[in-house]
């Protein structure tokens, strides 16, 4: 439970964080909140010679709506995000992710930068962030650069950014008109990961058909994963029992969970399937109200 | 008989300041000087060590364990775990080397100067390998460690009914909030432990026999212990390590356990698979029951490992009177960490395999389970085919059916669970106690050791009854093998019975020492006075007290189960404390419902523990919990003090009550704990 020695560093500016960054380059590690690297560092999973505590650095906890973008801060803890009455109204679905991480003390100092780049595929954030079609603004020293939420991870604790990038910002289309959603995550007990989680957007027409459809799941595959068939199955379509089981189904099969200690790849399937149904409901209530 | 409901009162708590943060645990311990110890474990379940560099090993410390405490076995003989692996691993965990440093974190760096060449061999990991892959020790025939027979053999009953089922409860944790640790200082030619356990006497024990050194002057201190459920009652090979270096090096040594080594290297209880056969008259009698338990012992003999098979089967009938009965057991090698005792140690197990088979009955007989279990007791004592002494069970469990609400629960809700079954404390032999007055206090030491349980509580209120001396000026001490010559521990749901009783005796020795010098007893004399009495106080009768738990429950559409009542109704003897008796039921609910519902130590085929942290392990949280209903009777037993055992009562009355709930509720039928959602629903 003790890690091996390393430098750290606290960089007060994001230059100075570039800066370390392009020094040690692979013998260094970004550290946000440290709710998951420190476990890591303590059991000596990984061990990395520097450690960039980006914490201190100003100006990215904000959480605020301008112009097209919810503009999140990289730094914005999980707390942040669950106690910020705007999100709770409005982006409903990042508020039920960010309460039914962890434990309230993971979530006082994990941030949501963190949860979205550290890659498991178990973390809630990813898949959030695909259902709202968000983007990845990261920093690096040749500029900035937008990434989409559904290419930002892509593989277990693999993400797209290149050496020497930090993200700074997320960037969630603002919600306007009938827009709802809503995540789901079904776990064995408080504070565990799940055994499946999914996270729900929905716009409609004026119709109540629906405008726009994101869908992104968590725990079911090496990686977050888009449901991209299943977003364009449900896109046009008017919501009724029969669409939503469809839907439902058309997510399953994009899926691929792995058996393992949280249950078969056929148990994850079968909850993976009651909560999409429920949550295409949901988010469909909520869109109608919205 | 007298009840008592909890709500009507407020409880005790924090009676030994653990909670408020008063507690001094080993780790707090610092010596000047102290090295700090990091074991270099195995990574396989099974292999050969081809070679092996750097660090302390067997090339320095060639000893085997000792078995001393819960379960001591004297015929362990070859099976006994060496304190570093010779040739061979034998489970992930399994100490292959040590290193130490002036601090933790160099210590843990050391570890990467150890070089081992391993050749992998495939593992035993199942009962089912253990069964049919050759002996994981050379040297041996095949894979059993122990195997016994109870009860006569018996024509197979001439009854229409017969079922036939296999159980299984997984192997589990301890995890108690403390891990193990140990501090070992070498000075002077005297070596002084200090260690969180539930027993010294065994730790003294343990380190003379294994260390082979009979002229060892050692002096065994207990600093407070924060849980132990079993696990800390017997020696470890780390503590033989720890001792040996601190003698080597003549500095302290302190070795403290981290988490995942605790899931990965204390012995864990349960790990059986059981297989029952019920005969039956058509009216519910039965009338015969054939029976083979297989604990999955692990790779070494801990002791409870090759006596669990014996005492599993002794209990197998449970209180119900069952005249043909005949059970064989076999304790198993696999290439898993040694199976040792956990809150119950074999109780739990037994309880299952009857509990679940007679309600498995009452479905094919389409009977109520509660008339079903009744109408299969005696009024009269009644000792079972495998010597299982029982008092008569009816008029109790009759009161139970009522205490617990059964009719009520039957009637509103479909998930509801009925257990009742006999607790057999570890009475034998008995305990020691000392105390000494001087100064006008009342200063006491017990042989077996508080663990948490706060056995300060019964121990100032006995010696109050006793000897009149106010309950501010008794202290209990932590167990100390300088103050008491001998001592056994504290488990098997024995303390307040041969804590208490021990403490009963010695306090009616200084009445009389007392009595002697004044010609009569008064509070005033004894505490004017100075005396100093300690007692061997031996106990072997059985003292068996009966329970029965209910349970409802309802069924989530994942799988997901919610406790809506959890209710127990046990004799408890004289209640001593009825705060400290509920607290340590209601504790004690928690961890069978977590054996139930969330708990258990997996392997994959390659011997490789999954479950490496304590939320994968699976302790149960706040929120899974309901709210519990104690009620308790209070049937005194025939020691001068009134008590009977209690400790392990909920850990077997409420696994066998809630998975019938859950069966109930769900639908399904259940055969193994933990029951998982995913069963639920398929």
């Amino acid at each position: 439970m003790h890690p091996s020695s390393f430098e750290y560093f606290a960089p007060t500016k994001m230059e100075e964080a570039l800066d370390l960054l392009s020094k040690y380059k692979g013998d260094a590690k970004i550290m946000a909140g440290g709710q998951s690297l420190i476990p890591l560092l303590k059991l000596r999973i990984a061990s990395f010679p520097y450690v960039i505590d980006i914490s201190g650095l100003n100006g990215m906890r904000g959480i605020s709506e301008e112009g097209e973008y919810l503009e999140i801060g990289a730094l914005a803890t999980i707390s942040d995000i669950e106690e910020n009455e705007m999100v709770r109204e409005r982006y409903t679905i990042l508020h039920e992710a960010a309460v039914q991480i962890a434990d309230p003390l993971i979530r006082n100092r994990g941030t949501i930068g963190g949860n979205l780049s550290h890659g498991d595929p178990s973390n809630d954030m990813p898949s959030v962030a695909i259902a709202l079609k968000a983007k990845m603004e990261v920093i690096g020293k040749e500029g900035v650069r937008l990434i989409e939420g559904d290419s930002f991870i892509t593989d277990s604790f693999t993400n797209s950014m290149n050496e020497g990038e930090i993200l700074r910002r997320v960037l969630v289309p603002a919600a306007r008109g009938s827009t709802g959603g809503c995540y789901i995550k079904q776990k064995k007990s408080a504070g565990d990961f799940s055994v499946a989680a999914v996270a729900v957007q929905l716009s409609l027409n004026e119709n109540e058909s629906i405008r726009s459809a994101g869908i992104g799941l968590t725990s079911v595959a090496p990686k977050p994963l888009r449901a991209i068939r299943a977003e364009r199955f449900l896109e046009g379509k008017k919501i009724s029992d029969s669409v939503v089981k469809e839907a439902a189904k058309i997510v399953v099969s994009e899926s691929d969970p792995s058996t393992d200690f949280y249950g078969t790849s056929e148990f994850k399937k079968k909850v993976l399937e009651r909560i999409t149904e429920e949550a295409i409901n949901v988010s469909f209530e909520r869109a109608l109200v919205g | 008989m007298s009840t008592l409901n909890w709500g009507e009162r407020e409880l005790a708590y924090d009676v030994s300041g653990f909670v408020s943060g008063k507690g001094h645990f080993v780790d707090d311990i610092k010596l000047p000087g102290m090295l700090h110890m990091t074991v270099l474990r195995s990574p396989y379940a099974r292999a050969r060590i081809v070679s092996l560099k750097g660090g302390m090993s067997s090339k320095d410390l060639k000893a085997r364990m000792a078995s001393v405490g819960e379960g001591a076995s004297s015929e362990a003989g070859l099976s006994i775990e060496p304190v570093f692996a010779t040739e061979f691993v034998n489970y992930v965990g399994e100490p292959v080397a040590a290193v130490f440093a002036e601090d933790r974190y160099k210590s843990a760096d050391l570890l990467e100067s150890i070089e081992v060449d391993y050749e992998p061999m495939k593992p035993v990991v199942t009962i089912d390998d253990a069964l049919s892959m050759g002996p994981i020790h050379l040297g041996r025939k095949n894979n059993i460690m122990a195997e016994t027979i109870k009860g006569a053999d018996f024509k197979d009953p001439d009854s229409p009914i017969v079922i036939e089922d296999t159980l299984e409860n997984e192997r589990i944790s301890a995890n108690p909030i403390e891990p193990r640790g140990i501090v070992a200082s070498f000075s002077e030619g005297m070596l002084n432990v200090w260690i969180s356990t539930q027993a010294v006497h065994s730790i003294k024990e343990g380190l003379v026999e294994s260390l082979r050194n009979s002229e060892l002057l050692i002096h065994v201190m207990q600093t407070d212990t924060g849980g132990g459920f079993g696990s800390k009652g017997g020696l470890y090979p780390e503590y033989v390590i720890a001792a040996f270096a601190s003698m080597k090096f003549g500095k302290p040594v302190k070795w403290i356990e981290t988490r995942r080594e605790h899931l990965s290297s204390t012995h864990p209880g349960r790990g059986m698979r059981g297989k029952v056969k019920l005969f039956a008259e058509k009216d519910g009698k039965i009338t015969g029951l054939r029976g083979e338990v297989m604990i999955d012992a692990g790779a070494y003999d801990s002791g409870i490992a090759s006596f669990s098979p014996g005492f599993v089967a002794m209990q197998m009938t449970g209180p119900y009177f069952i005249e043909s009965a005949q059970v064989r057991g076999k304790a198993l090698f696999t290439n898993k960490v040694p199976q040792g005792p956990y809150r119950g140690a074999g109780r739990p197990e037994a309880s299952f395999l009857i509990e679940r088979m007679v309600d498995m009955l009452a479905d094919e007989l389409k009977m109520d389970p509660a008339d079903l279990r009744l109408m299969n007791m005696s009024e009269k004592p009644f000792t079972s085919p495998m010597g299982l002494k029982i008092d008569g069970a009816r008029p109790f469990f009759e009161s139970a059916v009522k205490e617990l609400g059964y009719m009520t629960e039957v009637k509103n809700s479909k998930g509801v669970g009925l257990s009742f079954f006999v607790l057999v404390p570890a009475v034998y032999p008995g305990e020691s106690a000392r105390i000494i007055i001087r100064d006008g206090r009342v200063r006491v030491w017990l042989g077996g050791n508080s663990h948490g349980q706060g056995h300060e509580v019964f121990v100032k209120k006995l010696v109050n009854e006793e000897l009149g001396v106010p309950e501010r000026l008794v202290t209990l001490y932590r167990g100390d093998t300088g103050m008491t010559k001998t001592g056994v521990g504290s488990w098997g749901s024995r303390s307040a019975i041969v804590g208490g009783a021990a403490i009963v005796a010695v306090c009616r020795k200084i009445k009389e020492d007392v009595v002697k010098i004044h010609g009569r007893y008064s509070t005033e004399s004894l505490l004017s006075g100075s005396y100093d009495e300690f007692i061997n106080n031996e106990l072997k009768m059985p003292l068996n007290s009966f329970g029965a738990n209910l349970a409802t429950v309802e069924i989530g559409k994942m799988g997901n189960v919610r406790i809506k009542k959890c209710v127990a109704f046990y004799d408890v003897g004289r209640a001593l404390n009825p705060d400290m008796v509920i607290g340590q039921i209601q504790g004690g609910m928690a961890q069978g419902i977590g054996q139930t519902l969330h708990e258990g130590l997996f392997y994959n085929d390659e011997g490789q523990l999954i479950t490496s942290s304590i939320s994968d392990a699976g302790v149960p949280l706040a929120e899974d919990l309901p709210n519990f209903t104690v009620k308790i009777a209070e049937n005194r037993s025939s020691l001068p003090h009134g008590a009977k055992g209690l400790g392990e009562s909920p850990t077997i009355g409420v696994p066998t009550a809630l998975i019938r709930a859950i069966e109930k509720a769900s639908g399904k039928r259940l055969r193994r704990t933990p029951v998982t959602p995913e069963e639920l629903i398929s």
